[in-house]
């Protein structure tokens, strides 16, 4: 390789260095003001000319804690996330795989209709239905609401991974002596963690940000974090530093969460391969 | 005593709604969880998130013993309060009980929806809880087709908060509209960052601050039954508060709610602010604003035809018509709306609407002595309502807003508001008849 | 959930003959397992969305055809095809707030779709700090709307917002953003770019990653350049990948409802100027209480979406062939 080449390609690395950077920035920056914003009070919150140089206060982490409501709706987020999450990825997965290796692809069209349809006009008859069964208020229903979310999501994600897999490998698998399941278990499954774990972050994002399920069936003790968000809003006034504190908080843990459990996720499917 | 039967209309008339037999075979195997509430069933306190609601969620244990059964009490915006209402009593929901309403925004609407109980007997029929304690412009405000079916709690009029240091160079406080427009224009400057006047701008939000100015300019939204909003002298008062906010407001009026108003005002960036009455301790709060030494409290000035600001029932409780804890429900409305907490609230600086309460000495040194005498004289000038009192009060709003916000934008304000008329006059004659049948 | 159970059994077990088209396997025992196994595959997923779908688009579909008003449980007479009548005939808040809907959808799909595919390749490779960066695209998916809305509202303020205030000392003249009628949408635009241009890199990301690296590595022994190894080797396999996530993307697009109601409020604003579909369906049911009109919104705007996915799809299919 001449140096030429050589100097080019490092130019080339520092630039995409360079580009990756600048776009983070647009992505991180606002991020970055809400952080400052949850250290302010709420003076300093609307006064443009604070910046990010100012003394900063633990106020509004303080009094977030003294309330403890937080706190118990992540719990309660985390819990129906995970769950709903979890479920969602054992009905979703083996269905995405279905549609994807035998090319079903009108039903794969179809299952994007539960997507489609906003969600006011499920609120109602839902409530009904679930009401009639002295489910709301319970965890069972938030579930069971957020599943429609995800199995959708879920599957529609991972269709296009099944379909994009070469089938040879199952036929191969098939021709060792594994079941049609087991192949699809032992093979195709590890081969399709990455789109796996990127679906179940997704549907685990969606689930941790549903508001209107959560307002409607949720009740004081099932509350989840983005109705406790509203808190911090009142009839006279909004608690600007309170409200970007507990979004802080709770944003900050779901992050590291999340990044571990991706790199898990992704672990423990791809480690099924080995072990077949 | 009054413990509403399932109700049977609801379920055959949603029962028929589900096409077909999929749903109908989903319906039949759902049994219903109905039956007399067990002793652990807690009473549901859906309420806004207001200081009000903040203070009794304070007091709750005192009210729990009494009833020896536990209280869940909700507190969400008033956009959250609404949607959940409309989700749950469409079903016919029995997991609200007490329901904190904006009588002029929902009642009427809730009332034909048969979704409230009848409080008459329970209100009337009580000494101790004393009706005719309440002023006379939220009793009226509680009775839907000569029924009561709220009991007011919260009251608000518009105040004109001021700075004192900066009005002192325009002699003081105006007390007419027209000064006020002449001292905010004045006390402009776009160069340096502060502007005279700063309010409400959004369309459907500004509507209620607007009708004190309309008002006070002699108008109405409505005058025996017919659109009044082309009059001479509304559209005089749409031309009046565009103007205020385009000449003397801030960039961006036309978004503007509380929520980006007052910070504005709360930062020093603005001379006048006309808003609720109930908002006056946000800006006293040293943590929300910069002029808590300098703001000053003035009623609301007068127009062409005088000082005629609203004063109204902003939050009422009323019962879930589909509770099955009906006497506790009661028992709680009793309770927090009772002449013993209404003063011990107002004292705390939460303005109620019971009579004995603002003559109560306790309650005199609630409030910065100005602030009181605004709130005062406003309530002696008051008119009842802030909106157009009809069933699709949303929708309304929505169309009465339209010519402000020309006014806003600088553009021409008659033309739009004869084009707001017309459909205001349509929407009139539809509610009527939404309102008979 | 127990109905779910009981029926994957008996698809599991059962000798009912499964209906649908032939997988494309070669042999015929093979074929018959495979079938089987589809459905019990498959069965699960599609009964439970359909269970929890059939009552409200029953109900939903019942209800466009009524004039229902003010409350649903009390009836309401039927009025035909009344309120799509109605809705096709209203150029005061319907046809904008469509076109509204299909600007706002295609402006910031493209973008974000153009966007999240540069990301994803520069993010490719591995490299230090590979971490941080994916940490750092996480953080816009996992902030609540609500603070998301209220956060661009704190910073696009026209008079106490950070923006601005950099703006005007850069030298800049201020803009009204969200304030002003305009520039409302194309703000909006660019936020919702922000909030999901990370879930489009995630996505294509996770892609580029299962795809084989042997084209790719054949391409550079033959000479191609990256700009020809993107647009002839890895753009084509990328293909599927690429499609699902648009498609997931449009429509979650279409149906954009938290940033536009937390930052313009009822009605998308004072001059409906960031109303879009949904916007005005949620207006319609929960401001209007127009159940009857609401419910025929909501139906017409499934069945375009539905018929607009198919048509992508199919066009889709046909490229493949």
């Amino acid at each position: 390789m001449t140096a030429t080449a050589r100097r080019g390609r490092r130019a080339l690395s520092w630039l995409r260095g360079a580009t990756i950077g600048v776009v983070m920035l647009f992505f991180a920056l606002p991020m970055v003001w809400m952080f400052a914003a949850a250290f302010k009070t709420n003076v300093q919150v609307t006064d443009p000319g604070v910046g990010l140089w100012f003394s900063p206060t633990l106020e509004n982490f303080r009094s977030i804690l003294h309330d403890g409501q937080v706190i118990t709706s992540m719990g309660n987020s985390l819990l129906v996330g995970v769950v709903s999450t979890a479920l969602s990825a054992l009905l979703a997965v083996p269905a995405a795989w279905a549609v994807g290796r035998f090319r079903m692809h009108r039903t794969g069209s179809l299952i994007l209709v539960a997507r489609i349809v906003p969600a006011i006009s499920l609120l109602v008859p839902w409530y009904y239905l679930f009401a009639r069964l002295g489910l709301v208020g319970s965890y069972t229903v938030l579930v069971l609401s957020q599943m429609f979310v995800s199995v959708p999501l879920i599957m529609w994600i991972m269709i296009s991974f099944f379909a994009g897999l070469p089938i040879e490998l199952e036929e191969a698998a098939r021709t060792d002596g594994l079941s049609a399941f087991g192949a699809f278990w032992r093979i195709t499954l590890p081969l399709a963690a990455p789109g796996t774990a990127t679906a179940c972050l997704l549907a685990f994002v969606f689930s941790w940000n549903n508001f209107m399920f959560a307002l409607v069936f949720a009740d004081d003790r099932t509350q989840t974090v983005p109705v406790t968000l509203f808190n911090f809003i009142s009839y006279a006034s909004t608690d600007w530093g309170g409200l970007m504190a507990a979004a802080t908080l709770i944003t900050v843990p779901v992050v590291v969460a999340a990044i571990l459990g991706q790199k898990y996720l992704v672990a423990g499917l791809t480690s099924g391969a080995s072990k077949g | 005593m009054t413990s509403t039967p399932v109700p049977l209309m609801n379920r055959r008339s949603v029962g028929r709604m589900a096409l077909g037999a999929a749903a109908g075979g989903l319906l039949s195997a759902c049994g219903s969880p109905q039956g007399p509430p067990s002793a652990d069933t807690p009473l549901r306190i859906m309420a806004i998130n207001h200081v009000w609601s903040q203070a009794i969620r304070r007091r709750m244990p005192e009210f729990e013993d009494r009833i020896g059964r536990r209280v869940s009490m909700s507190l969400l915006t008033a956009d959250q309060l609404t949607s959940s209402y409309n989700v749950k009593l469409n079903a016919s929901g029995t997991d609200v009980d007490v329901m904190m309403i904006r009588a002029l925004q929902d009642q009427m609407l809730f009332a034909r929806n048969r979704w409230l109980t009848d409080l008459t007997g329970r209100v009337r029929g009580d000494r101790t809880f004393d009706w005719q304690d309440f002023q006379k412009a939220p009793r009226t405000t509680s009775v839907t087709q000569g029924r009561i079916v709220s009991v007011p709690v919260v009251t608000e009029r518009p105040v004109l908060y001021y700075r004192k240091d900066l009005a002192e160079s325009v002699g003081g406080p105006p007390r007419t509209l027209e000064s006020l427009m002449e001292a905010s224009l004045r006390l402009t400057d776009r160069g340096g960052k502060r502007y005279g006047y700063v309010g409400r701008g959004q369309r459907n939000g500004a509507v209620s601050q607007w009708s004190s100015f309309l008002f006070s300019y002699g108008g109405d939204f409505s005058a025996a039954g017919r659109s009044a909003i082309a009059t001479p002298k509304a559209v005089a008062a749409y031309r009046y508060y565009g103007d205020l906010l385009h000449k003397a407001g801030p960039p961006g009026a036309t978004n503007m709610s509380l929520e980006q108003a007052l910070p504005i005002f709360a930062q020093g960036k603005a001379a006048f602010f006309i808003d609720a009455d109930a908002v006056y301790t946000s800006i006293l709060d040293p943590k929300v604003s910069v002029v808590r030494d300098t703001v000053g409290f003035a009623p609301f000035p007068a127009g062409p035809a005088g000082a005629r600001p609203y004063n109204i029932p902003s939050w009422s409780l009323a019962i879930n018509k589909f509770s099955r804890l009906q006497d506790d429900a009661w028992a709680f409305i009793r309770w927090a709306a009772g002449p013993r907490m209404s003063a011990e609230l107002q004292a705390a600086g939460i303005p109620g609407a019971r009579s004995s309460a603002w003559r109560d000495s306790r309650t005199q040194g609630a409030f910065p002595s100005d602030l009181a005498d605004a709130m005062r004289v406003n309530a002696e000038r008051g008119i009842g309502h802030d909106r157009p009192q009809v069933l699709q009060v949303g929708r309304a709003r929505d169309i009465v807003g339209r010519p402000l916000v020309a006014g806003i934008l600088g553009e021409a304000v008659e033309p739009v508001a004869r084009d707001a008329d017309a459909e205001f006059s349509d929407f009139l004659v539809r509610d009527n008849r939404h309102q008979e049948s | 959930m127990p109905s779910t159970r009981t029926t994957v059994e008996r698809r599991h077990t059962g000798t009912a003959a499964a209906t649908g088209r032939g997988p494309a396997q070669p042999a015929r025992s093979v074929e018959a397992t495979g079938r089987r196994l589809k459905w019990a595959m498959l069965a699960p997923a599609l009964l439970f969305v359909a269970l929890m779908i059939v009552f409200p688009l029953a109900f939903t579909i019942n209800l466009s055809l009524t004039d229902a008003f003010g409350a649903v449980n009390a009836g309401h007479p039927y009025v035909g095809l009344r309120n799509f009548a109605d809705l096709l005939s209203d150029s005061r808040r319907f046809w904008p707030a469509v076109q509204r809907t299909v600007v706002f959808t295609i402006g910031a799909v493209v973008l974000e779709t153009v966007l999240g595919l540069a990301l994803a390749m520069l993010l490719r490779h591995p490299f230090r700090g590979m971490r941080w960066i994916r940490t750092m695209l996480l953080i816009p998916l996992l902030t609540t709307p609500v603070a998301i809305g209220i956060l661009w509202l704190l910073i696009l303020d026209p008079t106490n917002g950070i923006a601005n205030h950099l703006l005007s000392e850069a030298g800049l003249p201020r803009m009204e953003f969200l304030g002003s009628v305009g520039q409302s949408l194309p703000t909006l635009m660019l936020i919702d770019v922000w909030q999901w241009t990370p879930m489009m890199t995630l996505l294509l990301l996770a892609g580029l990653t299962t795809l084989p690296t042997e084209p790719e590595e054949a391409a550079l022994v033959d000479g191609a350049g990256p700009w020809q190894r993107f647009r002839h080797v890895i753009l084509p396999m990328l293909a599927p990948a690429l499609s699902a996530a648009l498609v997931l993307r449009a429509v979650d697009a279409l149906k954009t409802f938290d940033i536009l109601y937390a930052t313009k409020g009822p009605g998308g604003g004072s001059d409906f100027e960031a109303e879009t579909l949904n916007v005005y369906a949620y207006g319609l049911t929960f401001d209007y209480q127009e159940y009857g009109l609401a419910a025929a919104l909501v139906a017409l705007f499934t069945l375009v979406i539905v018929a607009t996915v198919v048509l992508l799809r199919r066009g889709a299919g046909k490229k493949d062939a």
